[in-house]
């Protein structure tokens, strides 16, 4: 038989509570050594013994003072848990409005980080789709402007040279208006428009 | 709900001091019913509770630490730990048991910060009488209680002899067993250890007191 089972026998029987299957068991067991029943007969006395010298309740010393000093810190656990309950309930009452406002806040960033990446097309679909005829944008030159004329000796060849002017923008759109006047391009639909705007773009 | 309430609240405004057993308006109410009116905030309710149950921690306590004032200031713990997770409780369960586990983790922290062995066994030196600091005995003593009394007789004095010299563990078992008389499955949810252990420990406890009794019979 295992130990363990066997320990488990013993402390059943000092306790009174072995099953009949385990008393006979234990009886095997019994035969089989006879110094066995006094042993346990022994044990029993002392766990009898133990319980009837120790109390199982002892009052602590000033009982009175023992609850009246435990309901003080259970009176300013109160009152350390009572403001942030508050906070909580307060925090609690505004909690439908999470999730509305965080979906429109998503929404405006979208927009606001859609107009800021890309303004130069918005303002192409503009121009395009309200069909102006001036120039988008104004080419101006630098102040370091200088032109110089070449010429051999007769004058019949000549070269003019000119230095300081600035590079042409990207989004320079010098073709819509001649070409939309000169193709007749005027009345036709905004999304045609919008096309050849890419095209030349 | 409120009836409820209301008929704890009449019932819990007398009883409040006194002994752990006395008063008869006490113990109408259950334990159970005590433990919903506390979680409904009630400090009168959990007063009725604390009064009813601290006769049986201190005891506990003072058993495992053999050190008056600390076990006062213990048994305030494990009360304030109870009142702190009560609201957790579920009403299935059983008060007492988990009662009993609250004290067993507040007694083992309690051991632990004096310092363990490095094997996790706990160090009986702790609990030698020339041990303890001087002037640790809070009660004052001119009149002898009836419990002391039983425990100053001979055979009470050897069998804490006995119990001391056991490690926490097995002190421990024998004192929920034998003197609180939990059932073995009760105590493996208290210990939080499996029921195996609980019998085992029960065994070796049981058989070196055993020894140590009748060594000190010899000796007489």
């Amino acid at each position: 038989m295992k130990k363990e089972k066997t320990e488990e026998l013993y402390v059943k029987w000092v306790d009174g509570l072995l099953t009949p299957e385990e008393e006979s068991e234990l009886a095997l067991l019994m035969k089989q050594d006879p110094s066995l029943e006094p042993d346990l007969h022994q044990s029993r006395m002392v766990s009898q013994t133990i319980q009837d010298s120790i109390l199982d309740s002892v009052e602590p010393p000033y009982g009175d003072f023992f609850n009246s000093q435990l309901m003080r810190k259970v009176e300013l656990e109160i009152a350390s848990k009572a403001p942030s309950k508050k906070a909580a309930r307060w925090w609690q009452s505004l909690r439908w409005a999470w999730a509305p406002a965080g979906g429109l806040a998503l929404v405006l960033a979208f927009f606001a980080g859609h107009r800021m990446a890309r303004p130069s097309t918005s303002e192409l679909v503009d121009s395009v789709s309200r069909a102006q005829p001036d120039l988008v944008s104004v080419y101006v030159t630098s102040n370091q402007l200088a032109a110089s004329v070449i010429a051999d000796g007769d004058g019949a060849v000549s070269a003019i040279a000119i230095e300081g002017l600035e590079d042409l923008e990207d989004d320079l759109e010098l073709a819509i208006n001649t070409e939309q006047k000169e193709e007749g391009l005027e009345g036709l639909p905004v999304s045609y428009l919008r096309s050849r705007a890419h095209q030349f773009q | 709900m409120n009836f409820l309430r209301w008929g704890t609240s009449k019932m819990l405004m007398a009883p409040a001091e006194g002994s752990a057993h006395a008063g008869s308006s006490d113990q109408e109410v259950s334990d159970h019913q005590l433990i919903e009116a506390c979680q409904n905030g009630e400090t009168r309710a959990f007063e009725t509770l604390v009064t009813r149950h601290r006769g049986k921690v201190y005891a506990m306590i003072q058993n495992m630490i053999k050190n008056e004032a600390d076990a006062w200031d213990l048994s305030q713990e494990v009360f304030l730990k109870v009142w702190k997770a009560l609201p957790k409780f579920e009403a299935r369960a059983q008060f007492s048991t988990w009662l009993y586990r609250v004290t067993h983790n507040v007694v083992y922290d309690w051991l632990r910060k004096k310092k363990l062995d490095s094997s996790g066994e706990l160090e009986d030196s702790l609990l030698k009488p020339s041990e303890i600091a001087a002037g640790a005995t809070t009660t004052p003593s001119s009149v002898v209680r009836p419990d002391e009394a039983l425990m100053n007789n001979e055979l009470g004095v050897k069998i804490r002899k006995a119990l001391k010299t056991l490690n926490a563990e097995h002190r421990e078992t024998i004192l929920l067993r034998e003197v609180q008389g939990f059932d073995y499955k009760e105590i493996a949810q208290i210990m939080n250890c499996s029921l195996g252990t609980v019998m085992s420990r029960l065994y070796y406890a049981r058989k070196k007191l055993q020894t140590l009794l009748s060594d000190e019979k010899g000796k007489d």
